[in-house]
């Protein structure tokens, strides 16, 4: 917790408000995946799965195409960060973070100076970037035009569907485990919206350094 | 909640306007080339599909019997053996009794 009273808006209300649409879609979007995919159920609560799966995706789609048109330059600017790559994060990805180490052997290390995303947080965002709109695109196709498309292209929508799935709800797992464990950034993007200044300078120092400015009272 | 008071926010000039220009032509080439890829397959799709059904009008214009119940193979096996359409014995050789519905999966 900051020992003064300096506070950066980290994520304003229009993201908090994605966010919370993401968490109500795509969790659900991800139990009812893991759970189509392995059928442990009979048909009827198949079905229902399937029918909860088909509304988060709705949800998903509507809470994406309001927030890329209501925020697109926010949108522009989360690619811009996350697809902006220097040497730290080659260092940052050789040291993992400096996370195994702090919680496997209780060491910190050394960790190059980071911006508002860390080299793991960029690498997260472009699958979300990339592997969401894959999966909304191929829900949509699977769900809505299975009898439209050409049958191979169906197939292979089914495989991108499933392998994104995957991949997402993998580095789902961890950004919560980590989210949780930034419990200033948790508070942040759940609450209010605002980071210490003191905390944000430890982990995101150029960030602080080149992209914030001071709020004028 | 209360909101609380900050005294720091992202500089919105963070993204240059030729940057802006640039990544967001850049981010609609790419959703719009897979949309016009998907568009091309349907199309082609649709014309194979076309194709057939008007080699199917073809077959239909060249052949002497068009409908299954002018086929003398069939009015035959009614004449001979099952006596008529929905008849007891045509309902129990050619009608399922072990239907499932599974179009809500």
């Amino acid at each position: 917790m900051s020992t003064n009273n300096t506070w950066i808006l980290k994520h304003p209300w229009s993201v908090r408000s994605f966010h919370y649409l993401l968490v109500l879609s795509f969790i659900p979007l991800a139990i009812t995946g893991v759970v189509l995919y392995f059928k442990p159920f009979d048909g009827p609560a198949m079905n229902w799965y399937m029918q909860v799966h088909i509304v988060a995706g709705v949800l998903l789609t509507l809470a994406a195409v309001a927030y890329f048109i209501i925020g697109f330059n926010r949108v522009i600017a989360f690619i811009k960060r996350s697809f902006s790559f220097s040497v730290n994060d080659i260092k940052w990805f050789t040291v993992l973070g400096g996370y195994p180490q702090k919680f496997l052997l209780g060491k910190k290390v050394l960790v190059p100076p980071m911006g508002k995303y860390n080299s793991g947080q960029k690498l997260f965002g472009i699958c979300v970037l990339v592997g969401g709109t894959i999966l909304l695109v191929t829900g949509w196709g699977l769900w809505g035009l299975p009898h439209i498309l050409p049958n191979g292209m169906t197939a292979l929508f089914g495989t991108l569907h499933l392998v994104f799935g995957w991949i997402l709800i993998l580095f789902l797992l961890v950004h919560i485990f980590l989210g949780i464990y930034m419990f200033d950034d948790f508070k942040a993007m759940f609450l209010h919206g605002k980071i210490p200044y003191e905390e944000a300078k430890e982990i995101a120092p150029i960030w602080v350094e080149r992209e914030l400015m001071k709020v004028e009272i | 909640m209360k909101e609380k008071r900050y005294q720091y926010e992202e500089n919105p000039s963070y993204v240059s306007r030729r940057e802006f220009i640039t990544i967001s032509g850049i981010v609609i080439a790419i959703l719009a080339l897979p949309a016009v890829w998907i568009r091309s397959a349907i199309v082609k799709r649709n014309s194979y599909i076309r194709a057939r059904i008007s080699g199917l009008y073809k077959d239909d214009v060249t052949s002497k019997i068009r409908v299954s119940h002018a086929n003398s193979g069939v009015t035959r096996l009614y004449s001979d053996f099952a006596g008529h359409p929905l008849s007891h014995i045509s309902e129990e050789l050619f009608h399922t009794e072990h239907y499932i519905d599974r179009t809500r999966i």
